[in-house]
């Protein structure tokens, strides 16, 4: 008998661990009230309206777009109006498809995604763009053209600048170079490799040797060992973001090449970023890839708050060239809150 | 004298009580009363939009079985192989080659969906099959054989696809699909019922009555409670062995291809850690890791668990970090109540 009383007290705990968890669930703004920003009406906006955003990380793992929900987060902080409901993916294009659904049936006003991959986030940004709800496609694109704007950077144009800055300034007398390179099959690692080699175009630099280390720093550092054993008469080394040049810089130092100049890009303005590096001398340039959180932000506003209804429908984010001359006030300005 | 007195002794062992039985029922489908459970917390905590509670809104809750369905279909494969007390890592990784498989046999190939689905389905059951081969034969363990298949699928799914997802485009002419393929992708019968969902809830009731009636049920249970008195019983341990991880191979398969279905893509870098999200539902559903006790209903219960969970804890907001910490004390919690479960309460 005893033993049974006890494991009914274990069920009997284990219901209430479960509704205890549920409970801590719960958060004053959706206790009932279904405010001003329900029902389907899409063309509500104004100032005097409470607006819910949804906001669609592919992937919060990556310090990128950790830093994107950020700046997405501290610009929605200055505009009242503004609720930010964060759902990160991890990296999973059904988990994403699914919380985009899951935003709809929370009925929110506004939708920021920035999409794991684009064929397969094509349909739920349809479904919310049809069902009349304004979408910010950020950093990654969708098929077709069932969204409100595109923001972000260009990397075929900040592969070609920091090309000629190689060209130009780093390396005016030429010389044989080490590229790493990001993720194979990935976008970005092909248009920051395309943009270079058009950036060194007519120059007397040679890309001496490529190598794949899939945006990630330890996987960097194991390439540059190799390049720079393979290649000891490479200059510098151009690597397609900041964690895989940072690890480059550590395999130099093994290599007794501590002074071998590598540059970056992605300049991420937070303590383990490019920026720092640039300040710390570890990196000798990086180029910003700039979020797009704010910018997403002084959209929402536009079309939520003050009623505009004629975004662009691309909106390309500039780079920045970061050396050590200006690392600190770049890292500065982009940390202001305004 | 003493056989005659011990008699009732026996029998009152092997039929225990009413009250015992409940308390195993209990334990056998904690996952069952875990998702009412769950269920109702998640009714009590909805958020309410016009007067509506959001989570009953028939679309929000034909998203969370949507959302279960591929997880589902692998865990009823992932139930089979630990019943005979093995694992299997691969199943991620298969489902991305699968869906590889079907988005290249469709647009590169120009395949029909029959033979499309076919091939692919073959696939998947021919990858299960030579894992259970190594299990059986060369009595490598499982957990080894399917590590290995975990990599050798994503790698061929990579190559395959050279790297590249691979988009579906619905049409008649090359380079499309047939738009019977969309089936998948427009996600909805009757406007409202997915149909990735009605695929699971066929395998689960396919999976629960092969486990119900047949010679091969006895024989899974045996080989899980205890391999060697099954052998020496009769049990043709290496076939079943070898057919069971072939089922979970064409389960991932066929998971795989829902997958592209719903995503309009192959993509060969997906189904990353699902194996582990399987094991997850096969867990919480009541199944012991050690093989020979457990069931489908529980997994299936498990799955569902584990996608309302999800979607109340998204429907109110919280941060995605809380939501895996909740995660885990529920896995946490659902293997703890096994240890707790009277050793007479069978399979």
């Amino acid at each position: 008998m005893t033993p049974s009383i006890r494991r009914r007290g274990a069920a009997a705990f284990a219901a209430c661990a479960v509704l205890a968890l549920a409970a801590c669930g719960t958060t004053s703004e959706n206790s009932g009230q279904g405010g001003p920003s329900g029902g389907a009406a899409p063309a509500k906006c104004g100032a005097d309206g409470k607006y819910t955003i949804g906001m669609s990380q592919a992937n919060v793992a990556e310090p990128y777009r950790q830093r994107m929900d950020d700046d997405i987060r501290a610009a929605a902080a200055t505009v009242p109006q503004f609720t930010v409901n964060f759902a990160d993916a991890a990296q999973d294009n059904s988990k994403q498809v699914e919380q985009v659904d899951t935003f709809l049936s929370q009925q929110i006003d506004l939708l920021i995604i920035s999409p794991n991959e684009a064929t397969p986030l094509t349909a739920p940004v349809k479904r919310a763009f049809d069902k009349g709800i304004p979408v910010l496609v950020l950093d990654r694109k969708v098929d077709g053209d069932a969204y409100t704007s595109f923001i972000g950077a260009d990397n075929v144009d900040i592969g070609k600048q920091a090309g000629q800055y190689y060209a130009k300034t780093l390396l005016p007398n030429g010389g044989k170079i080490g590229v790493l390179k990001g993720l194979a099959g990935s976008t970005p690692a092909k248009e920051r490799f395309d943009g270079f080699t058009a950036g060194i175009q007519g120059s007397k630099i040679e890309i001496a040797a490529t190598a794949d280390g899939d945006w990630l720093r330890d996987k960097g550092q194991a390439q540059a060992d190799a390049l720079l054993k393979a290649n000891p008469d490479i200059v510098a080394i151009y690597s397609e973001n900041d964690p895989m040049a940072e690890g480059a810089r550590i395999a130099a130092q093994n290599a007794g090449r501590a002074d071998l100049p590598i540059t970056g890009i992605d300049g991420l303005p937070i303590e383990s970023g490019g920026i720092k590096a640039v300040s710390a001398g570890r990196l000798s340039a990086t180029f910003i890839y700039p979020t797009g959180g704010k910018e997403a932000i002084a959209a929402a506003k536009s079309i939520l708050v003050d009623c505009k209804k004629d975004l662009p429908r691309t909106q390309t984010l500039g780079t920045q060239l970061v050396t050590k001359d200006n690392a600190d006030q770049v890292y500065a300005t982009l940390n202001k809150t305004n | 004298m003493t056989d005659v007195a011990a008699a009732p002794d026996t029998t009152s062992v092997e039929e225990p009580g009413p009250g015992a039985r409940l308390i195993a029922s209990l334990f056998r489908f904690q996952s069952l009363f875990g998702l009412v459970v769950v269920f109702v917390a998640a009714v009590a905590y909805s958020p309410v939009r016009n007067g509506e509670l959001v989570f009953l809104n028939s679309q929000n809750l034909f998203n969370v079985v949507r959302s279960i369905s591929e997880i589902g279909i692998l865990a009823v494969g992932m139930t089979l192989v630990i019943l005979i007390g093995g694992i299997d890592l691969s199943v991620g990784s298969v489902l991305g080659l699968a869906s590889v498989g079907a988005a290249s046999l469709l647009m590169v190939n120009d395949l029909g969906v029959a033979a499309a689905v076919a091939l692919v389905l073959l696939i998947g059951l021919g990858f299960g099959l030579l894992q259970g081969f190594a299990v059986a034969k060369f009595g490598i363990q499982a957990f080894i054989v399917t590590l290995a298949g975990m990599q050798i699928a994503r790698g061929l799914a990579r190559i395959w696809s050279g790297g590249q997802g691979i988009s579906i485009t619905y049409g008649d002419g090359p380079a499309n699909a047939p738009v019977a393929f969309s089936l998948l992708g427009e996600r909805t019968f009757n406007g409202l019922v997915p149909i990735p969902a009605l695929i699971f809830l066929v395998v689960a009731a396919l999976a629960v009555v092969l486990l119900r009636v047949s010679a091969f049920s006895r024989h899974v249970y045996a080989i899980g409670g205890n391999e060697k008195a099954a052998r020496l019983s009769g049990v043709p341990v290496t076939r079943v062995k070898i057919a069971v991880f072939g089922i979970c191979g064409l389960l991932a398969a066929l998971a795989g291809i829902v997958h592209a279905g719903q995503l309009n893509f192959g993509a060969p870098n997906d189904g990353a850690m699902y194996e582990l999200d399987a094991i997850a539902a096969v867990v919480i559903g009541g199944t012991s890791l050690m093989g020979g006790r457990g069931s489908v209903v529980g997994t299936v219960a498990g799955a569902l668990l584990v996608g309302v969970l999800r979607n109340i804890l998204a429907l109110n907001n919280i941060d995605s970090n809380i939501q895996l910490l909740i995660i885990g004390l529920v896995i946490v919690l659902a293997a703890g109540l096994q240890r707790l479960r009277p050793a007479s309460a069978g399979t």
